[in-house]
């Protein structure tokens, strides 16, 4: 038989029953709808979190003391005390690195007039400004002056202002931390990301060490590299002069080096795990779909006995048979595909414009998504299309 | 691939089907023996559990013999798997049915167009052969009709031009008039005698003696076995 008469049949078919065809075609319209929505919604989900990311800084290297080892176990992230600010002064030397920021911090109560809190203090330098990308809202910045001269000023962020009650006519006026008074030269603006990116009460590092920590341990040094192809290079540099200072012959790192690219890597992978688990929970309805269509080919293969008996008697072969219920189990499922595809788009673009992601729309899961369907037809159209196919033309032809 | 033309067109010998119930083994047919010659119009006559279904079932190669040989045509038959017979009932057998058995929601052109299909002839080719047979039974009218929308006699002829179309060497015709009413029924035995005179080669397999007397030859079959063979 030739393949246009095959589809021509099956076409035939599938017109004069056209609610049963549509209601055949539901199952894999809806799996192959929520593959499709689906997995526009992890992707969705993924480009949400990166471009919150990309908002941290992304040139940003991070310097974090620890990781090191005893025997084989490692001790608990920057738990360690072998990052200091000798270290961070001799880092900013390094080609590459446009601003540094060590980071020296504490907990202490913050009173503003009548308003108290507890906040985080982190002592640092100007560079901090452009290593994390805060920008002003009102006054001014750390100067280098300040951390030379060990100024009592302190520049805080917008969460805390706000816990405190302070706005931009606070700026200059004097608040108290940990007791000491302290002159307010400035309120960033709030740049989200996260809870505690805005909860934040900044001095100069040299007066945080002289008042409240007496180690000059850092916490974390933050480094902006200059561009984006030189965090590699600046990595390694980094690694190299610290392996140096540390007198570290083994390979062996006191500090671990975490930088936007290892974090963008990790998120992303993350949410392949989740796509595929997304994807793999709508292919059960899939799956669902291709049952149907198989038990429809099944009730079809019965109602059609003495039909098939009768093609056979004028000349249809076996495989003739075969492959006129499984062109029609194919086009059950792959015309169910396309207006998955067509339904799922429209879900994706709806979920895209509410959750503010845009719509995406990949067209590999396009592909995939066809290429499923149509092996749900095969798979699921098979067993009924051989079933037709064996009929004892005897026995169907008596069949009523 | 067809035999000289005056070798027969059928050649059973000693065929026997037997039926394997488990328990029992019900013989339907016993060494039956039979030729057909090129041209002949022979009815096989017998009363309804005589084997004259599974006569019927051998001839038009639908089933095999359990033993014997059957030459169809100039091929044997007996030893073809399930391909092979369907490909000598697509080449050398025309089958009309009692009940006609046209394929339903499907047009009078594309019903005797369907054998073709199964040949490999293209659409178009084989639409112009259908619509020709059509016609040559007076059907020229009724092309786009659906069977449900034709009369019983109509519906039969639609099923002889079915039977004509790929032009086999075998018209094998079983009860064609027993659906029908006298007068259609005549028709379709005139038609068969028509065809007849142009030299087809017809078995009829009928209970009704009448009918089987516009054979030019009957034989009549009791049990599963033929009794005589009978000059009309």
């Amino acid at each position: 038989m030739r393949s246009s008469d095959l589809l021509r049949l099956a076409l035939s078919r599938l017109g004069t029953g056209k609610v049963r065809t549509a209601l055949t075609m539901l199952g894999i319209i809806i799996g192959v709808a929520s593959v499709v929505a689906l997995v526009a919604v992890a992707q969705g989900a993924t480009k949400g979190i990166s471009d919150r990311l990309q908002s941290l800084g992304t040139n940003l290297v991070t310097v974090s003391p620890g990781a090191t080892r005893t025997g084989a176990t490692r001790g608990a992230f920057g738990s360690a005390t072998t990052l200091t600010l000798d270290d961070a002064a001799a880092l900013s030397a390094l080609d590459g690195v446009q601003a540094i920021a060590p980071q020296l911090t504490t907990n202490k109560l913050i009173i503003a007039g009548t308003q108290n809190e507890t906040a985080r203090i982190i002592g640092t330098t100007p560079g901090y400004l452009d290593v994390f990308a805060y920008q002003m809202w009102s006054g001014t910045f750390l100067n280098q002056a300040s951390v030379d001269s060990n100024l009592r000023i302190a520049v805080i962020g917008a969460t805390t202002a706000d816990n405190l009650g302070l706005t931009e006519t606070a700026v200059g006026s004097t608040i108290y931390i940990g007791g000491l008074p302290f002159e307010l030269t400035g309120i960033m603006q709030p740049k989200g990301g996260s809870t505690t990116a805005d909860d934040l009460v900044l001095l100069p590092y040299s007066t945080v060490h002289e008042l409240f920590v007496g180690s000059s341990s850092v916490s974390s040094v933050g480094i902006s590299a200059t561009s984006q192809d030189a965090i590699a290079s600046v990595s390694s540099e980094i690694t190299y002069a610290l392996e140096q200072r540390h007198g570290i012959t083994n390979g062996v790192d006191d500090f671990t080096i975490t930088t936007q690219s290892q974090l963008l890597g990790t998120v992303s992978s993350v949410s392949d795990v989740l796509t595929l688990l997304l994807a793999g929970i709508a292919s059960i309805s899939l799956l669902v779909g291709g049952i149907g269509i198989m038990n429809i080919m099944l009730v079809s293969v019965r109602e059609r006995t003495r039909e098939i008996g009768i093609r056979k008697a004028i000349g249809a072969r076996g495989r003739d048979i075969m492959a006129q219920f499984l062109v029609e189990a194919l086009m059950l499922s792959l015309a169910g595909g396309l207006i998955g595809i067509g339904v799922g788009a429209v879900a994706s673009f709806a979920i895209g414009t509410y959750a503010g992601w845009g719509f995406l729309f990949n067209p590999v899961t396009v592909v995939i998504s066809v290429v499923f369907s149509l092996m749900v037809g095969v798979v699921f159209g098979v067993w009924p299309a051989s079933q037709a196919a064996r009929l004892d033309p005897v026995v169907a032809l008596r069949y009523e | 691939m067809s035999a000289a033309p005056n070798e027969p067109i059928i050649e059973l010998e000693d065929v026997s089907r037997i039926y394997d119930l488990g328990k029992v083994q019900v013989p339907a047919l016993q060494d039956v023996n039979l030729r057909v010659a090129r041209g002949e119009f022979l009815a096989i006559v017998g009363p309804s559990g005589s084997g004259k279904s599974t006569m019927m079932n051998i001839l038009g190669c639908l089933d095999r013999p359990t033993a014997g040989r059957y030459v169809l045509d100039g091929q044997p038959v007996e030893e073809l798997d399930d391909n092979g017979l369907a490909l000598i009932r697509s080449r050398s057998i025309g089958f009309v049915f009692q009940s006609y058995n046209l394929l339903p929601r499907t047009t009078a052109l594309e019903n005797v167009a369907t054998p073709l299909m199964y040949q490999g002839v293209p659409r178009k080719e084989r639409l112009a052969r259908a619509q020709m047979a059509l016609e040559r039974l007076g059907l020229g009218d009724r092309l786009d009709h659906e069977p449900s929308e034709l009369s019983g006699g109509q519906q039969q002829r639609v099923g002889i031009a079915r039977a004509l179309v790929t032009e086999p060497a075998l018209i094998l015709a079983d009860e064609p008039t027993g659906n029908l009413d006298s007068h259609s029924g005549a028709e379709v035995l005139e038609l068969f005698g028509n065809l007849h005179a142009i030299g087809r080669t017809i078995v009829l397999i009928t209970h009704d003696a009448d009918v089987a007397a516009s054979a030019d030859r009957a034989v009549h079959i009791r049990d599963g076995q033929l009794l005589e063979a009978v000059p009309a």
